[in-house]
């Protein structure tokens, strides 16, 4: 092997404390090095070009560069050999300015440094192998897990973009939370009336596939090449034939027995019904566990009512698979919710609040409800217990969020807004009544969210009191609220008509699950964790898996609209070459001594070891050895180290080259 | 008169965090002694307990390892399942009679570019007061050296 | 004894097995592993304190078995050896037909007679005489009283000593090693197909019978051992060299008990301790 070596002075920053010229000469004298120079600037255009000339000149097999850090120029100099006909794995670069002439003042001492770190590099790079990036093909379509308002834009994004997009939605219908709100902050206009012609688009769209009703079982594959199994959930309904005129939901005869989910408990739905009148699709399902038909075997009035035969009581569970290159994770959030029996609920806290055990004490969601024009009523404020309009109104907000004793540490960021919202929707509709908000701080940042909760302080005439309650009870029908003024240092007590907590946005109960099927993380609190908090939000450490909306933290509707087209460019970007190209930085298994104890494939944090049968030619079973998957390989090369018997190896850092590297040591 | 012991250390770091921390270091021109030579690797995930021992076959006084913080992985796990290793791999040793004071660990991230500096300075500043790794010395000196290949030796 | 001879018989008329890997005397009275195919090789098979060795060392090789159940006679220090085995997907318990044997202990020196001072030092602190599972068990239980352990006493002076006696210590004994690689060859747990001793490219650890080649593989073994260990002490009644060998495998798997609570060859279904992490796992070694 023909080595070359050039030692670059960096103007003055490695030649100032490294003797260049002395490090050039003992370079010479390693074995195996033909060439051996130094320049002011390796890396300047006249520099590269010298490194090419002794490449064509000397017929070097391969060069180490002795520069600046490989995280600076590494790539640079790979492509100046490339260009003159070397393979660019055929390149090592020694540190000698930021682990050595920035670092030591001795001139001596400097040298000496720098001639052991090129003679590391020079042995090392006698076991380089010339790689070839890695190229593997994309699959051109999108997998979006969750019709919410983030799914919906996701997906609108790629299908406008001409790429096809499976959209699965676990509930019968899209429009996830932003369905259930009333008038949307901090502009007041109308959710629905914003949202619903999104999904309609959503549902005409041609390059959109749309599984309501349906959850992702497995996940398999890699970036550009994911298999994905999808459960659609049996509607005992032919979604072919139906129509979406109602008549079954209207005979259903079990009206009063099923609580809404839409409605968030406050009204009640058919065991045959769609979620709400806008659904996508207008299509309804069969709610078995409280349907007549299931329980005893007779009813049958919703299959009697159907002209079109759509009822199918047989129906199964059914899987589909999807071939997509990307996958955007919109799964949403849920509330905490403080339950009716608290000691049979997860979360602990609030009890004192009274959630479930007084009627009139709601949560945000179910007050959207009450304030939506599409609500049980219809848009009056009613509060539930006896339907008549509160007075006087009291709003709780941090309720699970920021009190780590109860709940959660995190801020839920929506709260300040919406209850501000809130307040000002009431007050829109109560001139008479009187608002009250129990607040620990404001946090209103946002374009025009701050002047929107003063005008709910100022122009509505909220009242806003800085502190918290610490009991609610009933008493004559009215709910006493007990807390604290800490501006004003007094004990308050409020006798109220309705109560509403602002409890914390969390994540979904079955994303730690679904964090497992994708192979990305989560945080304790059961949110997906991103690549990097800053450079890389959207993106998690499984390529090809992005995410969007709350299902990464909480977040409201501009920004997750926002984070949605960013997760959809993430896609496009990977969707704009035919072939992906990877570093081949990846383990490679010698299946003749691999003795298949698979303790790789245990360490392997991308599942990118497999199992690969080795037949002989009458096709007899020989051995199981481990595979690795060039795609999923992200090259850690902790399966290296944990082989006994040296049997899998990390190309590009293997055995052979870190122990050419170490021996080089005898000589420090 | 005796010479000063100078000794010599092999750092095995990882390319995403003590590498580039080493590389702030070098970018915030922060000074340090210049007995620690460093070798790359992608991960401490990667990192054998072969290394070290050849290490020491190889003249080191003292081994450093360092790698990037817990929970911060480039690689999401490789430094857990390290730290299992090292775990082992140091009680093993210490009842081998290779005591800790030849042996560091550290997780230094991208940034501590100074906490790399006084890591680095620290191990050196024990590793001499300790003195040459005699015994493992004694044993490398069983070895015939080989003569010097000769220039022009084709290598694989 | 009859017991064990009828168990193996029926076993292997019944095609419960389609050979039975147990322990025979040879004319020297000296108990030897034997392989019975038939049921009238299983009226040789036979069971005593002289059944040393561990045989489950020969299961790795049917790990791609397709013919039929393997059986097997173990003691319950072998059977983690099996368990392990099946962890480490080197043989798959549907492929096993587990004859157990209760055992109340082994001899150390096989010439000699069983008794409180002829024990293997296993059996010195052995748990449980009955494995914990098998799909036949034979043998009667019967109790001895067990000589002190007199190796955990050794250990523990060992870890009194100073880094250098340490070092001065095992130097001594690592120097008698001669490079047979019989602690190797004796270990249901070294099953690798080429081990890292005999890899050239590169040569991680020197062939020769150096002291420092002696160093390196002694100490890679242990750690290849560490947290994988079953603890049947095989490796030390194979040396020829009498190097104290189980004293670094038994300290492994002390300190694999010890730091995460783990036993390897003790459960089917736990995760093993290599290839897996806790986020918690202890760290105040680390600066």
């Amino acid at each position: 092997m023909k080595i070359g070596v050039f030692v670059c002075h960096c103007g003055e920053n490695i030649g100032r404390t490294v003797n260049c010229p002395e490090v050039s000469k003992a370079c010479a004298s390693f074995p195996g090095v033909v060439h051996s120079e130094d320049y002011k600037y390796m890396c300047s255009d006249p520099g590269q070009n010298l490194i090419k000339q002794a490449i064509r000149e000397k017929h070097l097999d391969a060069v180490v560069v002795g520069s600046c850090s490989p995280h600076m120029h590494e790539k640079t100099f790979r492509k100046a050999c490339a260009s003159a006909g070397i393979n660019s794995y055929m390149v090592e670069i020694a540190n000698l300015r930021e682990h050595c002439s920035w670092i030591h003042e001795d001139i001596a001492e400097a040298t000496k440094k720098a001639i052991d770190l090129m003679r590391f590099a020079v042995e090392r790079v006698k076991f380089n192998h010339p790689l070839q990036t890695i190229k593997v093909p994309v699959t051109k379509r999108s997998l979006v897990i969750g019709g919410g308002i983030s799914g919906i834009q996701a997906a609108l994004d790629i299908a406008n973009a001409g790429f096809e997009v499976v959209l699965v939605e676990k509930e019968p219908s899209i429009g996830g939370h932003m369905s259930q709100l009333s008038e949307t902050f901090p502009t007041l206009d109308c959710s629905q009336c914003i949202l619903t012609p999104r999904m309609v688009e959503v549902y005409q769209h041609p390059k959109i596939k749309l599984l309501s009703y349906s959850e992702v079982e497995n996940v398999e594959g890699f970036i550009g090449n994911f298999k994905v199994t999808i459960r659609r959930k049996a509607k005992s309904v032919k979604e072919e034939l139906c129509t979406g005129c109602g008549l079954c939901a209207e005979k259903c005869p079990i009206k009063k027995k099923a609580l809404s989910e839409f409605d968030e408990g406050l009204s009640n739905r058919s065991a045959i019904y769609v979620p709400f009148p806008q659904a996508v699709p207008n299509v309804p399902v069969i709610d078995r566990s409280v349907c007549t038909y299931f329980k005893t075997g007779k009813c049958e009035m919703c299959k009697k009512v159907c002209g079109r035969e759509a009822i199918d009581f047989t129906q199964q569970d059914t899987f589909v698979t999807e071939d997509v290159g990307s996958i955007i994770v919109a799964t949403g959030y849920k509330l905490y919710s403080i339950e009716k029996k608290p000691e049979e609920s997860i979360y602990k806290g609030y009890g004192e609040y009274g959630y479930g055990k007084y009627k009139n004490v709601i949560n945000g969601l179910q007050f959207e409800r009450i304030a939506s024009a599409s609500g049980p009523t219809s848009g009056e404020i009613l509060r539930p217990s006896d339907k008549t309009e509160p007075k006087k109104i009291v709003f709780i907000q941090c309720v699970g969020s920021r009190d780590e004793s109860k709940g959660f540490s995190y801020c839920s960021k929506i709260c300040c807004m919406y209850t501000a919202k809130h307040a000002m929707l009431y007050k829109h509709k109560v001139h008479d009544g009187e608002a009250y908000v129990f607040y620990m701080d404001i946090r209103s940042g946002g374009k025009n969210y701050e002047e929107f909760v003063r005008r709910a302080i100022e122009e509505d005439h909220v009242n806003y009191i800085r502190g918290r309650v610490s009991k609610i009870y009933e008493e004559d029908g009215k709910l006493i609220v007990k807390g604290e003024d800490t501006l004003a240092g007094l004990p308050v007590v409020i006798e109220a008509d309705l109560v509403v907590l602002a409890t914390a946005m969390i994540a979904q109960q079955e994303a730690p699950k679904l964090a497992q099927t994708l192979n990305i993380s989560y945080d304790k609190y059961g949110y997906f964790q991103e690549a990097h908090p800053k450079l890389r939000p959207v993106e998690t450490n499984t390529g090809g898996v992005f995410l969007a909306g709350a299902c990464h933290s909480p977040r409201d509707i501009p920004e997750s609209v926002a984070m949605a087209s960013a997760a959809a460019a993430k896609s496009l970007v990977l969707f704009g070459a035919d072939m992906l190209e990877r570093e081949p930085i990846i383990a490679k298994v010698d299946e003749s001594t691999c003795a298949g104890c698979f303790y790789c494939q245990k360490v392997c944090a991308y599942n990118a070891i497999e199992k690969k049968e080795i037949r002989d030619r009458q096709g007899n079973l020989k051995k199981v050895v481990a595979f690795v998957n060039s795609g999923l390989c992200q090259g850690c090369g902790t399966c290296n180290a944990t082989c006994p018997s040296k049997s899998i190896e990390l190309i590009g850092f293997n055995d052979d080259q870190i122990f050419a590297q170490i021996n080089a040591f005898a000589e420090v | 008169m005796e010479e000063k012991f100078e000794p010599k250390i092999a750092a095995f770091v990882c390319n995403w965090c003590t590498y580039t921390g080493a590389d702030l270091a070098g970018t915030s021109r922060l000074k340090q002694e210049a007995n620690a030579r460093l070798i790359r690797v992608p991960c401490t995930g990667r990192i054998d307990p072969v290394f070290i021992i050849k290490a020491f076959e190889n003249g080191a006084d003292g081994v450093l390892i360092s790698g990037c913080h817990p929970g911060d992985c480039h690689y999401n796990a490789g430094n857990f399942h390290a730290r299992r290793r090292w775990i082992l791999f140091k009680n093993l040793l210490d009842f081998i009679g290779i005591d800790s004071s030849r042996l560091y660990f550290s997780w230094v991230s991208a940034s501590e570019g100074k906490k790399w500096v006084d890591i680095v300075d620290g191990v050196i500043d024990a590793v001499r007061i300790k003195g040459p790794f005699k015994q493992y010395k004694k044993m490398n000196k069983e070895i015939e050296i080989p003569v010097a290949v000769e220039e022009g030796v084709s290598v694989k | 004894m009859n017991e064990l001879k009828q168990i193996c018989k029926d076993a292997l008329t019944e095609k419960k097995a389609r050979f039975i890997i147990g322990y025979k005397e040879d004319k020297n009275k000296r108990v030897k592993p034997f392989i019975a195919k038939t049921p009238e090789d299983a009226e040789k098979l036979t069971f005593s304190h002289h059944a040393v060795n561990n045989l489950a060392v020969y299961l790795s090789r049917f790990k791609n078995n397709i013919d039929g159940k393997i059986g097997i006679v173990v003691k319950s220090c072998d059977l983690k050896a099996v368990t392990a085995l099946i962890q480490e997907n080197q043989i798959k318990r549907d492929d096993l037909f587990i004859i157990g044997v209760n055992c109340s202990g082994v001899v150390l020196d096989v010439a000699k007679e069983f008794n409180k001072d002829n024990t293997q030092i296993k059996c010195k602190y052995c748990q449980a005489k009955t494995p914990p599972y098998y799909d036949a068990l034979a043998e009667e239980s019967k109790e001895f009283e067990m000589p002190d352990d007199d190796q955990a006493e050794l250990m523990a002076k060992i870890d009194k000593m100073t880094a250098e006696e340490r070092l001065e210590f095992w130097n001594a004994e690592f120097e008698k090693c001669i490079k047979c690689y019989a602690c190797r060859q004796v270990c249901p747990m070294c099953y690798c197909e080429k081990c890292i001793v005999e890899k050239s490219e590169p040569q991680w650890i020197d062939s020769s019978s150096t002291s420092r080649g002696n160093f390196s593989w002694n100490i890679i073994r242990a750690f290849h051992q560490a947290g994988r260990c079953i603890g049947c002490h095989e490796c030390e009644r194979a040396c020829p060299m009498g190097i104290p060998l189980t004293l670094l495998t038994r300290k492994m798997g002390m300190v694999a008990f010890s730091e995460f609570g783990y036993r390897h060859g003790t459960s089917l279904t736990e995760p093993t301790l290599i290839g897996t992490y806790s986020t918690s796992d202890k760290e105040d070694f680390i600066k």
